[in-house]
């Protein structure tokens, strides 16, 4: 008697769903998706959760890295490298467009408190109000 | 003779659809940020009131030194212990919700010190559910507590 010739199953990945999981992934991707101003890395400070506002979209920008370096952007443009004198100048021209615009400070934990102080300066002679200090979440110990 | 119309089916070509679900996967990621969009608020006074300056020995004083120290009403701690700017601060509004808070910060300190003392007391804020009335000095207010001490 000859012995029946073993059927090989075809190996087939199942592709049915693929157009189904690519699109949760899009759906997932869009909602997440934010249009940063600013994409300057910096090390937050880190504060409680409770005391955490959200930032209101088109607040303006204000980036100090710890190297001492100024950035700023007014909320729909991309932040650009400024000197400190410069800081009030553009602040002005905010505040002149619309005197409540909340301005945010992304400052890096280990900048220099100094530079910070100048930047408030600026900003409180500029007329600025609303101000908001970025940070991370997290307990202070 | 009959002629019979051979009637063609209408379908919508979904062979390119998965290509299309994954061209805007990758346009997705890659413009997705997870970033930071949360911070504390703080609201500067206006320009004309920089007049009436606070008095220092009226009010809670907290000097912030490069050092990673500072000192509170006269006591110094480090930047460990800032959870006691919650329990020392929260003694002094409980009599009287209006006491003046200063946030002095020297300027070759660190902006992360300043942060965490300012989060003490916005957190005491939020559980008090009552605004304090915390000044982070400008300039010329910052030179004359400078004097003081």
């Amino acid at each position: 008697m000859r012995v029946k010739k073993t059927k090989m199953l075809e190996a087939v990945i199942p592709t049915a769903s693929m157009a189904d999981i690519a699109f949760l992934l899009i759906v997932f991707f869009m909602i997440s998706t934010v249009f940063q101003v600013d994409k300057t890395p910096v090390k937050l400070p880190a504060s409680d959760k409770d005391n955490r506002i959200d930032v209101v979209k088109d607040s303006a920008f204000v980036v100090i890295r710890e190297d001492r370096t100024i950035k700023v952007s007014d909320g729909i443009e991309e932040s650009a490298l400024v000197n400190l004198e410069d800081v009030g100048v553009h602040a002005s021209s905010w505040m002149q467009k619309n005197p409540n615009k909340p301005v945010v400070i992304k400052a890096d934990a280990a900048a220099n408190y100094g530079l910070v102080d100048d930047v408030l300066e600026h900003l409180r002679n500029a007329g600025v109000t609303n101000l908001k200090f970025l940070t991370e979440q997290g307990t202070t110990q | 003779m009959k002629i019979e119309i051979k009637k063609e089916d209408a379908e919508i070509p979904t062979a390119s659809m998965a290509d299309i679900a994954f061209l805007l996967i990758v346009f997705f990621m890659l413009t997705t940020v997870f970033s930071a969009n949360r911070g504390m608020e703080h609201v500067l006074p206006p320009k004309d009131e920089t007049n009436d300056a606070i008095e220092p020995d009226e009010a809670i004083y907290i000097h912030i030194f490069p050092s990673g120290q500072f000192e509170m009403d006269k006591t110094s701690y480090t930047i460990d212990q800032v959870e006691q700017v919650y329990s020392y601060v929260n003694q002094k509004v409980q009599v009287n919700a209006k006491k003046p808070i200063i946030v002095h910060t020297n300027r070759e300190a660190q902006y992360g010190d300043m942060v965490a003392i300012l989060d003490q007391l916005k957190l005491l804020q939020v559980h008090m559910k009552q605004e304090l009335a915390i000044t982070i000095p400008s300039k010329e207010e910052a030179k004359r507590y400078e004097d003081f001490n």
